[in-house]
């Protein structure tokens, strides 16, 4: 029989060999299902692309070369490697920037006891809700020369800003953009708008006594009250970039002329189109360690907003 | 917040809201129009009469329960472990798990790929579901475990005092007080799962297998882009998800940014 110890309580070296070590060997039957399916198959196959990194491979011929480092060279002097690297950097940016925005504007507009405002709080979360993969040919067509937005321009008076807009770089990126923060909003939305929910209504009303405007209220005392889910929305976006491969590839293809390649659309099309596997693998472990790297930050971030609450 | 006392302010804030609102609007109503070009309500029934468009959503919904199973039951136990009970290296056994927390999918496709066709997995539900669970077992397991630290200690010693074992004090004291993040976890990984696009893409290439993701690049090719059958089919495979949302709101809006609030 197994018995459970306190959480906190330090019985670490008490009574070796007693039935104190023997309770805490079955306690790993705990952990067996979900390090057989997920540590095992995660880190067998990290360690296989590790591997597979250092090959001149196609993923599926019987004798792989190896070639050392050459595929991470191969890297380094690749261009569109460095134009996706860019493009992660600079869709992080601009939808941290847009998402928390938005997410930041619409939450305080729901706390002001506007009407339906359930309607407004649907119509901004289906997008989060929509597997992009779903809305992707709508987007495709929205966005063609003769589609509803150049339509739409149109009407409004704003012909001139007609354009192909998926055939050109600059703004096929920025298509991409707009879709992201389309899909994305509502998760922060819904953060700051929990996070305004506690904040205490006396320290509001102790400011407004004190002569501070709505505008004074919302820059100094609500905005840095928010601070730790600025943080938290910074963290979600961060990992959504290195992530980011449906839209992309479901929009653009990555195109064009790489204009929207990312690291996940350019390492799809090494791996399974252009089957240069192992160089594909050079590039998925610099993303993993792109990704390890923000999980770490991640976790440090979080401790320290909880050390700070404490 | 803004609780304005003049109606002409508190106008002013409706039509700022709902100005702003308008182009999250926009892509769902332009999506219903295409939809209806051209042959009108027509495009919905020749989508609906494809023999193949209710297989999709049978192949979401088994690979999604079985994904949603098996991260729920693994979840469960390592949380319980690591929030509760003593064992060596537990710590560093938590960071082996959390390392992978941020892993994106594509980076373990190679090895995936080699394997899956190395044991004959290759085109079955099974080389999409076991990545899933994978890579989403250490996200739920850190939230668990972070809400199973709020049950007090109090509370496992009192049954452990009546001489529960490990297993009965999980299974009557502990596991009936996770319904809220139990519920978060089966959100998460259903909408994770449900939207999909890579794995299945890869790894799923007989239609009758295929997902709902894949919907789209399906009828791309059996109505030669003819784009407002494709955008028709694309309403027909948001409308579930969108109806589930709106049922169940609260859990959406929870469950899915319940991954902030680590």
């Amino acid at each position: 029989m197994t018995t459970v110890t306190r959480a906190g309580a330090t019985r670490r070296g008490a009574r070796k060999g007693g039935p104190q070590d023997q309770a805490r060997a079955v306690n790993y039957l705990w952990l067996l299902p979900a390090f057989v399916i997920s540590v095992a198959v995660i880190y067998f196959c990290v360690g296989y692309t590790a591997w597979i990194s250092l090959l001149n491979w196609d993923g599926i011929s019987p004798d792989p070369v190896f070639i050392g480092i050459k595929n991470f060279t191969r890297m380094a002097a690749d261009p569109v490697f460095w134009d996706a690297l860019q493009h992660t950097v600079i869709f992080f940016v601009v939808t941290f920037v847009g998402q928390a925005f938005l997410g930041f504007v619409f939450a305080v507009l729901l706390h002001s006891k506007l009407r339906f405002a359930v309607l407004y709080k649907i119509i901004i979360f289906v997008p989060v809700v929509i597997a992009p993969a779903t809305m992707a040919p709508i987007f495709r067509v929205m966005y063609t020369p003769t589609g509803q937005v150049n339509n739409l321009l149109a009407n409004i008076g704003l012909g001139f800003l007609q354009q192909p807009w998926l055939g050109q770089s600059n703004t096929a990126l920025l298509v991409i953009l707009s879709i992201a923060i389309w899909s994305g909003t509502g998760i922060s939305f819904i953060l700051y708008f929990a996070a305004m929910g506690q904040i205490e209504q006396e320290i509001i009303e102790a400011a407004r006594l004190d002569g501070a405007g709505s505008l004074r209220v919302l820059t100094s005392i609500i905005w840095p009250n928010l601070r730790g889910t600025t943080v938290a929305i910074a963290m979600l976006t961060a990992i959504g970039s290195l992530k980011l491969f449906d839209i992309p590839q479901l929009v653009t293809a990555g195109g064009p002329n790489y204009a929207t390649e990312f690291l996940g659309t350019l390492i799809y099309r090494q791996s399974v189109p252009l089957n240069a596997v192992g160089y594909a693998s050079a590039l998925s472990m610099t993303l993993l360690v792109l990704a390890v790297g923000a999980a770490i930050l991640l976790r440090l971030t979080g401790r320290e907003r909880g050390e700070r609450r404490a | 917040m803004l609780e304005s006392r003049r109606w002409s302010t508190r106008v002013i804030l409706q039509i700022v809201a709902t100005i702003l609102v308008l182009p999250f609007l926009y892509p769902l109503v332009a999506m219903v129009q295409e939809s209806l070009s051209g042959t009108g309500w027509n495009n919905y029934a020749v989508v609906l009469a494809i023999p193949e468009l209710p297989l999709f959503f049978r192949n979401s919904a088994i690979i999604s329960v079985v994904v949603i199973a098996l991260v729920y039951v693994c979840t469960m136990l390592a949380a319980f472990a690591f929030s509760k009970l003593h064992f060596r290296a537990k710590e560093v056994l938590f960071w082996l798990l959390l390392a992978a927390l941020t892993l994106p999918e594509v980076v373990i496709l190679a090895p995936l790929f080699a394997t899956a066709t190395g044991l004959g997995i290759y085109n079955t539900y099974f080389s999409v579901i076991l990545p899933l669970a994978a890579l989403q077992v250490p996200f739920t397991v850190l939230l668990t475990r972070n809400f199973i630290d709020g049950i007090p200690d109090e509370l496992l010693d009192a049954a452990r005092v009546d001489g529960a074992t490990t297993w009965k004090t999980f299974r009557y004291v502990v596991w009936p007080l996770t319904a809220p993040i139990g519920a978060a976890i089966v959100v998460l990984t259903l909408i994770g799962t449900w939207n999909d696009y890579l794995l299945p893409l890869v790894f799923l290439q007989d239609p009758s297998l295929q997902t709902v993701t894949l919907v789209p690049s399906f009828f791309v090719g059996e109505f030669n882009n003819d784009q407002t059958k494709v955008v028709a089919a694309a309403v027909i495979t948001a409308l579930p998800e969108i109806i589930a949302y709106l049922l169940l709101q609260r859990l959406f809006e929870r469950g899915l940014s319940a991954g902030a609030l680590k």
